[in-house]
């Protein structure tokens, strides 16, 4: 029996009297495409910043491919997991071609100068599956924000993880290109094997392509499986009693309050 | 020009010269990728304290000012904005305290010791054997680092979150970049001066930095302006009997002016000519 991909056991973080996150465990199997939904400031970027070792848990620990994380495991383990960061976190304003971009998501990049990069094929491989091959010579900068987007999904790509943990993905993406995202992602778990887990504010938008959500707000509220109906109760535990549930049909186009003409407040998606 | 070719004090400063053109544009593309130009200025300044420590101590020079810059780049490199003090703040504070110490220790030496003139502004006209041997021990180990690691460099540049998370050792590589910066700067102050050095370490990547397509061009052209204004530089100098150092770098502040004046024009008619 192989080890599961991402073990996550009693991981908390935060000070002891205001835990930010608190007695996580989750499992993840090879192929696993879990979605992560919460309201702001539950954890959900601090997870990810876990799993990938940017921080460390104040307690419990993470096991990757069946190996604690550790500072000595840490260079094999993260080697075999790519991170997409929010957006914002990582604008630049330095001249590099796509390609190059692409290319830093190789281990082979950070090698010295004098010892000769082989990896065009993995690049152009990367640009293709995210449809950004007509782009791959052109300055980064100079590309819209979905489009960069879409270039750092490439890069989170092509090294062929077998974990990739995404930070709301799909923020500077159309409605069209976030479904070719998540089906790509889909795509990638099931003929690759790789584990995915995802951080997102849509659930419906996710649902058809996840094999489970977990809905964090500082602690694992509930875990459902694909087809599964997260009770209500667990969505007024995580975004409070003053939320107005939505059901996501026909008659909800863009979710509006017909009578006040206004956009619902504080409003989540309930699953279809 | 044949003049200048037949100066026995001009074609000694030539060669380190050049070298410290080398290096110091090498490096330029790092500091400004990293947004480093401040900490080099701090650097530059803290290196008083090391000479004067040199002075007082009589060490050699150039390796006591080499140790005690690379030292305070790395403390610079390990200060945390998590243990309530951020970089830029941190420059501020060892900037003013080592230039501090540098003048108080250096007020003691007679002038027979201590070329002030030179430290403030640099003097590559008075370049001895021992200088050349150092800088020489300088430049090697900066190239070689520079090669080795010059692609995670950029890269961190880029995005150091998604580097870190991919299981980089990013903070031995920042640590490594400070200290490369603080052994360039020192090689730097002889031809520039404590107040000048920053200008060899912005310049020439400024002036590439909006022709360059990636990280290879911009510091094949980095190295190429860096070249063109030092040799120019030592040139108008010897021609006007100017101080070496600062025409350098003025020379090095024309191409800049030049560069974003073509880059300006350039773009303007294609501009034009789109409409």
């Amino acid at each position: 029996m192989t080890a599961p991909a991402l073990r996550l056991n009693h991981v908390a973080f935060g000070p002891q009297d205001a835990r930010i996150l608190d007695n996580i465990d989750l499992q993840l199997e090879e192929g696993h495409f879990l979605g992560i939904v919460g309201p702001n400031g539950a954890g959900k970027s601090t997870l990810l910043h876990i799993i990938c070792g940017l921080l460390q848990a104040a307690d419990g620990h993470v096991d990757l491919f069946g190996e604690c994380l550790s500072r000595s495991s840490r260079r094999r383990l993260l080697g075999q997991v790519r991170f997409l960061p929010q957006r914002q976190e990582s604008m630049s304003s330095m001249p590099v071609k796509v390609r190059n971009v692409v290319g830093m998501g190789l281990e082979d990049y950070h090698k010295a100068l004098w010892r000769p990069a082989r990896h065009s094929e993995q690049i152009a491989h990367a640009l293709e599956r995210t449809g950004m091959t007509a782009h791959a010579d052109e300055d980064f900068r100079s590309l819209s924000g979905g489009q960069q987007q879409r270039v750092r999904l490439a890069r989170a790509l092509v090294s062929a993880p077998r974990i990739l943990l995404l930070d709301e993905p799909a923020a500077a993406l159309d409605s069209r290109a976030q479904g070719n995202l998540y089906k790509l992602l889909r795509e990638l778990c099931d003929e690759t094997g790789m584990a995915v887990v995802m951080v997102e504010h849509d659930i419906a938008a996710i649902s058809d392509y996840v094999n489970s959500v977990a809905c964090l707000n500082r602690r694992i509220h509930y875990h459902a499986k694909r087809g599964e109906t997260i009770p209500e109760q667990v969505w007024r535990d995580m975004y409070g009693e003053h939320m107005h549930i939505v059901a996501h049909d026909a008659h909800c186009i863009g979710c509006v309050d017909h009578e006040s003409g206004a956009l619902e407040s504080e409003q989540t998606d309930a699953g279809k | 020009m044949s003049g200048f070719l037949s100066s026995q004090v001009m074609l000694e400063a030539l060669g380190p010269a050049t070298l410290i053109a080398v290096v110091a544009s090498s490096m330029s593309v790092m500091v400004l990728a990293h947004r480093l130009a401040f900490l080099t200025v701090g650097v530059s300044h803290a290196t008083l304290a090391g000479l004067g420590i040199a002075v007082v101590l009589s060490l050699p020079l150039l390796p006591t000012a080499a140790v005690s810059a690379v030292i305070v780049a790395l403390l610079l490199g390990v200060v945390s904005p998590k243990r309530g003090m951020n970089e830029d703040a941190a420059t501020g504070v060892l900037f003013a305290g080592a230039m501090a110490l540098g003048i108080v220790l250096l007020s003691g030496a007679s002038r027979h010791e201590v070329d002030l003139f030179g430290l403030l502004f640099g003097n590559i006209l008075m370049v001895s054997e021992d200088d050349k041997f150092w800088l020489l021990c300088g430049s090697l180990p900066v190239m070689a680092a520079l090669l080795w690691a010059a692609r995670p460099w950029w890269a961190m540049a880029f995005d150091a979150a998604s580097m870190r998370a991919m299981g980089l050792p990013v903070q031995g590589y920042r640590l490594l970049l400070y200290a490369v910066v603080g052994l360039t700067v020192v090689m730097c102050v002889k031809l520039a001066g404590i107040v000048l050095t920053a200008g060899l370490l912005v310049l020439p990547a400024a002036s590439a930095w909006l022709w360059g397509r990636g990280l290879l061009s911009i510091w094949v052209l980095s190295l190429v302006l860096s070249l063109a204004g030092t040799w120019l530089g030592l040139y108008v100098s010897y021609m006007f009997d100017l101080p070496s150092g600062a025409t350098v770098v003025l020379l090095l502040c024309a191409v800049f002016l030049l560069s974003r004046s073509a880059h300006w024009l350039v773009h303007h008619r294609k501009a034009g000519q789109s409409h």
